[in-house]
């Protein structure tokens, strides 16, 4: 096979990167993100990491995309004046981006032989938990205190996004995602997609036991539909005092916290899992974070409270 | 039959490559967007494709979470048109 396709491919990400860098219109450098993401995921796949282009393709094609649309809506037209960097800054920071490409270009060409590695230690032991995908033993058994500290940022990144709220506002709902004029399209898509979406959803976090998927994409998925339902002016977001949503969003890290104290009991310590039980918890884990993920997204993307509670 | 959806795969990659001139040339965003949309749909095609020709059935969930999530980018600019970014429900209701 030929490398000439994936140069191609290489050639399309760094002139999609280029323009994304230099665009004018800040929408249009949110555009150029999007293609960025959606052509990384084809080469993840052609580097045959499927988990990575998954997330690649629900984090960065779809959820990153929308947030930071979301975000342009809300800035208004004119608020990049002022903000142009002197050209002096513009050139340093080239040369330092340059500096750290060439750096990790170095090491990927020449590296370390033999490269230091701990694959097969953690193929060994993969038997143990009884899970058949490499990636989701990695994330939630042999590394899952960053798994977890991961999931707790986001829940105080939703505490910074509500943080903004003015005072009289507060508790009440997110502003309308919904447009001024409502089209039928849209409504149409927001009522047949979703069945087939959450679906999927559920699928890629089923799925992360065994094959290439898990908590984080399957999560976005959810997200997105969520999402798609609240722009279709079909529901509203819910008001952020809800104490069901509050707890949907610490759930995740709660049942997470609650398995990793529950190993000083039934197993060694701390995040650790019993051999013949590992399977079950880390799948309930991984239900209750994809669950916190998508109602997290879903508020993030809608922004802090606009309207005074009811 | 595998050199086939590679060279296919291939082939489509070049077209989705011309689609990406529009992106850069524009004009107006929705010119870009269509441009981006263009991008998601060949790419869960060429997902498709390489999956099937390498036999890596996972990435079948790739070509699958392309297409679910390519309208979502496309919704959100509408919604974001200059026109239309004075949403009601804001600190002034």
């Amino acid at each position: 096979m030929s490398l000439l396709p994936d140069f191609a491919l290489m050639l399309l990400i760094l002139i999609a990167a280029v323009w994304t860098v230099s665009a004018r219109d800040r929408r249009d450098s949110v555009i150029g993100f999007i293609v960025v993401g959606l052509l990384l995921s084809l080469a993840w796949i052609r580097l045959n990491s499927v988990d990575v282009a998954l997330t690649e393709a629900a984090v960065g094609g779809g959820a990153t995309g929308l947030l930071l649309l979301r975000a342009c809506a809300r800035l208004g037209p004119n608020e990049t004046e002022g903000v142009s960097l002197k050209v002096s800054l513009r050139i340093l920071t080239g040369v330092l981006c340059t500096v750290v490409a060439v750096a990790l270009a170095t090491i990927v060409l020449y590296p370390i032989e033999p490269a230091p590695t701990l694959a097969p230690t953690a193929a060994a032991h993969m038997g143990e938990i009884g899970l058949g995908n490499p990636v989701t033993v990695v994330l939630l058994a042999y590394r899952a205190i960053d798994t977890l500290l991961e999931k707790v940022v986001l829940v105080l990144a939703l505490i910074g996004v509500w943080a903004l709220t003015p005072d009289p506002l507060w508790g009440g709902a997110p502003g309308s995602l919904r447009a001024q004029h409502s089209s039928g399209p849209l409504t149409f898509l927001a009522q047949v997609l979703p069945p087939v979406g959450i679906v999927i959803g559920v699928y890629l976090i089923w799925n992360g036991a065994d094959r290439p998927g898990g908590t984080f994409q399957g999560g976005t998925v959810l997200a997105a539909m969520w999402l798609l339902v609240m722009m279709a002016d079909l529901r509203e977001p819910p008001e952020i005092r809800l104490h069901t949503l509050r707890r949907l969003v610490v759930l995740g890290p709660v049942v997470f916290l609650v398995a990793g104290f529950a190993g000083f009991w039934i197993a060694n310590g701390f995040l650790s899992y019993p051999p013949d039980l590992a399977k079950p918890i880390i799948v309930l884990v991984e239900a209750a974070l994809a669950l916190s993920i998508a109602v997290i997204l879903g508020m993030l993307v809608a922004g802090p409270a606009a309207r005074a509670p009811r | 039959m595998a050199e086939f959806l590679y060279v296919t795969a291939a082939l489509l990659l070049l077209l989705t490559g011309l689609g990406l001139a529009r992106m850069l040339w524009g004009p107006s965003p929705a010119d870009r967007m269509m441009a981006a949309q263009l991008v998601g749909t060949g790419g869960g095609a060429i997902a498709l494709l390489i999956a099937t020709a390498s036999g890596a059935t996972a990435m079948i969930d790739v070509a699958l979470v392309l297409a679910l999530l390519a309208a979502f980018a496309a919704v959100a600019l509408s919604l974001g048109e200059p026109g239309t970014q004075q949403r009601d429900g804001g600190a002034n209701s």
